[in-house]
Parts: structure tokens; sequence; C-alpha cells
């Protein structure tokens, strides 16, 4: 049975994580009454925090529940972030099932809470920049974007200003700097690293402390990172952005939000006369039962493969293939980052230094490929993240011996090495998409997906050069025993940054959404999370969806108020 | 800001005056509840025998022996390698450990008349390595097949249940309490 619950709200927000906070922030600050829509549970940084429990507080030591994770979260446990704590905050895989080709493997990593991925998420930020929205255009690649980083540079400036990146600005035209917390400290090997880096390749590769949503001093009522290490396990003094430690309690201060936990949006209402979404479906994920909301408009902020898969649930007569979908666009031109290429190296010297605390951030050195010359092999670039460090006890648990000597070795650091992990840029393609699976439905009935998606040629040729660069860098760096990585490329969604599933363009035939993240097809809908990207960029994603989120908002407001919908 | 006034701080954020009552220490407890339940609900779990058990704790003392600072018995490892044993393997590796343990004590009779436990500490220190020296040999050949003979399982959970112990990461590695900063330039006996 459905009850209608009658029309309080200005704005319905589908999604509280990365995207949903921002908006809800952003509408809540321009005076809507704005309902936030999260199918997970209620979470706060007060009582759901465990970054501080340790190792033998755990029964299995932090090496997990296994038993538990095979049988329930097969996916979910493959992401570099999945570990004995955090656990609790990715989905379970069984109520939460999709399919794809047996050779064509997809990790769909998902998080049902409130903050969703943003309580889990790599915290990297990275501004992209002309060289990435022009892309498309130059390469004659899909579709244009729709704005240039002229357009979304303040609306970058207005989200770091807020959530607070620690970075330092290295004036590259490939990667703007922004708004920057004093950076984290370049550890003794990694500095001169940077430096040989610099001697042999000057301002073409240069090496860098990774930009990161980490604080660094205090900020916005929050505390500067204590150097504990396991953020993917939340925060107590909420150093790091997520939604639940940041936007969602500046959009409760404003008392204009209300925040819905258990409401899975199973579908959206069109009026075909008014083309407006007129209703949002939910399910309350503990009773079964469902109910309506409805408002004058709808932001989609589920994350990039689940708005897709709203859209496409969402048919009526006027869009029996999905809605928003005249152009066919929508669940397409899926992409994430090609990673698993890089190298890692030895580094003579220093032995007496260590290093004290986990800090929640590695170095960064961004693209240097197709930025002045073009490369023969591909379109495009990637870039490396990585670090330095001694290896510990894990190193010498299989060592030989037994007795006095072997305990002493456990407790000797053991030689520094260094280490590039490349994350590469993926073109899109309509080929690689999600479309709603015939038969398959999630554990309330919902119909779920099926993805298929896989590299191309050009990824693969990225993938091959990380692995190039990465051991010339080691060698500028003196490193010995340099060894480029021997995993071949990671499984597409392996870097949990799927997007483009709704892209933005200039044209309704060939796009979903205008360069304002509105659906052409449906005004008063904004999609602003990862499926509203054209392209990929090779640097990590949610500060744009961020700031597109953001500028999103505004324009939303103020086309409310000219009366435009 | 140092630790102190950083957990002071932490309980004034906190915002809940439950949580307010609570000294900094009590407050680094918070959450911690629930694991150590479900920890002890497996501890209970006994898939080592008290014959097993006792042998596990002598070899494993053997690998990591008490000195200055604890060994694998003060840090309560033989618990956690019946835990992986009841709650992680799979009942093949489970197994092969449990034979493993028993090859243990036939093999001390066959050299010196007795059970593991009941030798002389020479003698199962020699057991031991003989043992050890096997895992090696197979080491050259394949990392794969050494890390699954029983007493590369053996020496592994002591390894791991040691260091990552309350007595092993406090006493031993000093990686326990957390230091509440970063120096990337540290000395290494600092």
């Amino acid at each position: 049975m459905t009850r209608d619950i009658a029309p309080v709200y200005d704005a319905i927000v589908v999604g509280s994580g990365m995207t949903g906070g921002w908006a809800a922030k952003e509408l809540t600050r321009l005076g809507l009454r704005t309902l936030v829509l999260e199918a997970g549970r209620s979470l706060t940084p007060e009582a759901d925090s465990r970054e501080h429990v340790q190792p033998f507080e755990m029964p299995f030591r932090g090496l997990g529940d296994r038993r538990a994770v095979d049988a329930r979260q097969s996916v979910q446990r493959k992401s570099v972030s999945f570990d004995e704590i955090s656990q609790r905050f990715w989905t379970d895989d069984v109520d939460n099932p999709y399919s794809t080709p047996e050779n064509k493997r997809f990790d769909w990593f998902r998080a049902r809470q409130m903050g969703g991925k943003s309580v889990i998420w790599g915290r990297q930020v990275y501004r992209m920049s002309d060289l990435d929205f022009e892309a498309n255009l130059r390469d004659g690649i899909a579709v244009d974007w729709p704005i240039r980083y002229a357009e979304l540079a303040p609306w970058y400036d207005c989200v770091e200003r807020f959530i607070g990146v620690s970075g330092q600005a290295e004036q590259l035209a490939q990667l703007p700097d922004g708004a920057f917390l004093p950076p984290m400290a370049l550890n003794c090997v990694e500095q001169q690293v940077r430096d040989r880096i610099a001697a042999r390749y000057g301002r073409e590769r240069v090496m860098t402390i990774g930009r990161v949503a980490v604080l660094t001093a205090f900020h916005n009522g929050r505390a500067p990172c204590h150097y504990c290490g396991p953020c993917q396990r939340g925060c107590s003094t909420r150093s790091y952005f997520s939604s639940i430690n940041s936007t969602l309690p500046a959009a409760q201060a404003t008392g204009r939000m209300t925040l819905r936990p258990h409401s899975i949006v199973r579908a959206l209402e069109f009026d075909p006369t008014r083309k407006r979404i007129s209703g949002v479906r939910v399910i309350d994920a503990q009773t079964g039962s469902e109910h309506r909301y409805t408002a004058r408009i709808v932001f989609l902020c589920a994350s990039a493969v689940e708005s897709a898969r709203l859209l496409l649930n969402s048919t009526s007569p006027s869009f029996p293939n999905g809605l928003a979908n005249s152009s066919d666009q929508v669940g397409r031109n899926l992409m994430d980052h090609i990673k698993w290429g890089g190298a890692t190296g030895t580094i003579d010297g220093f032995t007496d230094r260590r290093v004290i605390g986990e800090r929640p951030n590695g170095i960064y050195v961004p693209r240097f490929r197709n930025v002045a010359s073009k490369h023969p092999d591909f379109i495009r670039g990637y870039g490396f993240q990585g670090g330095a460090g001694r290896g510990g006890w894990t190193g010498a648990a299989r060592a030989p011996g037994i007795g006095l000597v072997f305990k002493e070795r456990l407790t000797q650091p053991g030689p520094w090495s260094m280490t590039f992990n490349g994350y590469g840029e993926m073109l899109p393609r309509q080929s690689n998409r999600a479309t709603v699976h015939p038969t398959l439905r999630d554990r309330w009935g919902v119909p779920s997906l099926h993805i298929e998606a896989q590299w191309s040629e050009n990824e693969l040729a990225i993938h091959r050069d990380m692995n190039l660069t990465a051991s010339e860098l080691l060698d500028a760096a003196g490193a010995r025993n340099i060894r480029a990585h021997t995993h071949g490329p990671s499984t597409p969604g392996n870097a949990n940054h799927e997007m483009g599933t709704a892209r933005m363009g200039r044209d309704p035939k060939t796009s979903v959404l205008n360069g304002h993240n509105q659906a052409w097809d449906a005004p008063n809908l904004f999609i602003t999370d990862g499926a509203c990207m054209t392209s990929s960029s090779c640097q990590n994603p949610s500060l744009t969806y961020m700031a597109l989120t953001a500028r999103a908002c505004a324009f939303a407001v103020a086309e409310l108020t000219r009366r435009n919908l | 800001m140092d630790r102190r006034e950083l957990l002071q701080w932490m309980v004034a954020a906190s915002g809940l005056t439950a949580v307010n009552r609570l000294s900094a220490q009590d407050l680094l407890t918070l959450g911690r509840d629930a694991h150590r339940a479900t920890a002890e609900d497996i501890g209970r779990m006994a898939v080592l025998d008290a014959q097993a058990a006792n042998s596990v704790a002598i070899a494993a003392e053997h690998i990591i022996p008490a000195s200055a600072t604890p060994g694998a018995i003060q840090a309560n490892v033989t618990a956690f390698i019946d835990t992986m044993l009841g709650g992680w393997y799979p009942p093949a590796d489970r197994d092969r450990f449990l034979r493993g343990i028993a090859e243990l004590d036939a093999r001390s009779m066959a050299r010196f008349g007795q059970k593991f436990a009941t030798g002389t500490p020479a003698q199962q220190i020699a057991l031991l390595e003989t043992s050890d020296a096997e895992v090696t040999a197979m080491r050259a050949t394949s990392d794969t097949a050494a890390n699954d003979h029983w007493f590369a399982m053996l020496k592994y959970l002591t390894v791991w249940g040691y260091c990552t112990s309350e007595v092993g990461m406090r006493d031993t590695l000093h990686t326990y309490p957390m230091p509440m900063r970063y120096d990337g330039n540290a000395l290494v006996d600092a």
C-alpha cells in the first residue's frame, strides 16, 4: 500500500554521500526545505567511528572475518579500503546482487549508510583542468564537455574552502592549485626521491605530496588529523571530509533538512504534461512499506551506477527505456580509472631514520604524458600515487629461524622502498554500459543491473606505460632492485571511481544532462554524482563531483526563483 | 596539539553527556565492547584440544621466547591460533595444521622417545628447527608451497598473533599506544 505524504519539501536529494551531502548543504543554505533520502542506516561520527580499535581488539586481528566476508561480501572485499572494521561500511552483496559477463568482471563498490562512500573514500582530491575539459573535443571522442575550467574554478574554491584540503601548490597547468591548508610532510626518503626526480626531469615530471581532504589545522569546527591511520573506519575528530563529518551537520544546522534513512528510492515519477518529475517512490528498507514524496526539484546523488539504475527502472509511456533517456545514453559510457601499473624499488641509506605515525596520504605525480608532447601509443594519461616506507615485522615473518635472534629481527625496520602506483584515464565508450537485468532483483524487489565494461587498447597502452615510467622515476631517484608491477590491469570498477552513466553534454540527442547537470528531458531533475562525467580525466574525481553539485544547486535555486522550474 | 589536548577536544566535540563523563582514556575504548564480545565468543571455540594447545604454546614460545620483553605465551598467541583455526581457515588448512602438530609428537617419539611436550627444551628446539629448515628448503622452489607447510602456518600465526597483541605492540614493537603525530624523519632509536 502506498501512503501519499504531503508535499512539504522544496527539494528531494537522493543519497547522502559525497554529493548528496553537498546538495543538502547548499540547497538548505539557499533556503529550500530539503528531504534527504538515504537507502541505508543512520551513522554518526560520535557513535560509529572505529579508527582507534586496536588489532588485539579484533577477533581476527585485522585479517577480517573471512567466512562471513566470503559468504556475504565477495565483491566489496576487493576494495583496498575494506578491512575487518570498515567491512560494516560496505553493502551486503547477497542483498544487492548484479551480474556481469563471466569474462568481463566489474567491481561495483557500494555503501548504503548515512554518508555513503564518503565514509570510506580515499580522500585524494585533485582539480581537473582544461586539458581534461577540452579532451573529448580535441580528440574527437564521445561528446564535448559543456563547461570549461573557468566555469568550475570558483566552485572548486568553494568546496575546498569548506571541506579543507591539505596540499602543496605546484603551478602546473594540468593540475590547477587550490585553496590549500598546510601540506602534510614528505618523509625523508620521499624528499630525496622528489629532489632527484626534479634534477632529471625538471618541471616535466613533478613529485609532490598528495592533496588530501584531511585537515592539517582546525577548520570549520573540525580538528586536525592525529595520524592514527585507518580513515576508512571513520573519524571521531571529523578530521577527514565525509558528509557525516561536515556537510550534513551544516545542512542540519539550517533547520531545513529532513534526513530519512532506510529509504530506498525505487523509481521517479514523470508528469508528461508538465514535463517534470512529479514524485519519488520510496521503499522503507525496514518495513517494506512504500511511500511517495514530492518536491519542486530532485537531486539525484545516489552514485553513478545506482543513479543510472534508478533512471532505467523509472519507465513510463513517455520514457519506455528509462527516465530522461531520450538520448539512449543512460547507463552507457561507464568509466573508471585503470590501475595496477607502476613499480617499486629499494632506496639505500637512511638506515637510522624511520616514520612515526600513520600519514593518511601519499605522494602524487601529476599527469605528464600528452601534456607538452604527444605520445605515439595512446591519448590522455595517468598520475602516480604511492610513497616510501620501511618494511616491518610482516616482512620478517617469513624469514628463516626461531628464537631470540628471530624475535629481534621482528623489531628491526627493513630497508626503505619507494613505490609508484598509476591511475589512468579511461575513455568513454557506449558499449561499456549497465542495463536492467531481466530477472535479477535485490532483496527489496528492485530490478538489479547487468554491467558490461572492459578496457580498450588505449587504457591497456596506458597501463603498460605506467610500468615503464615508474621504473624511470625510480632510476632517477637512484633506487636499486627496481621491479615493475607484474600484475595485469585492474578490474574495471576497482578504483572505486565509476562514472559517466548519465553524461553532461551540449546536445539533448547525445547527452542526458546539460551544462548545469540538469536533465534535458526533465528540467527539475539534477544529477550531480559521478554519472554526470563526460570524460574521466585521470585525477581522483570526487572533488569535481562536489564542485559540480554546488554549482548545480546555485543554478537550480536561481531557476526556482526565476519561476523556470 | 599534544595528545591530552586532542583527547579533551574529542570529548568536547562528541557533544554527548554520557561521553563527557568518561575519562580521556575511557573515550579511546569507546566502540570496542562489541568487538571484545565477539572475540570472547569465538575464543570459546576450541579447535585445539588440551594436548595440541599445549604443544602449540610450547612451540610458539620457542619461536618468540620471553626475554626482556614478553614471549608468545604472555601474548596469548595460542588463543589467537585457535580462533583462526576455528573461524578463519578453510577446513583443509585447519586439518593440515592439526596433522602437523600430531606429527610433531610422532617425530619426537621417534627421535627422543617421548612426546614433544615432555621433551627437554633443547629437544623441542631441535625438532622445530628441523621443520623450519624444511620450510626454508621448500621456499627455494615455491613460496606458496612453503607457506602451506604446517610449520610455516604455525610460525606465521605466532608472529601475527604476537605482533598484534597488546603486550607485543606495547612492549616489543612500541607501536601502541598511537603516537598521535607524524614525523617522517625520526631517528630509529627515538
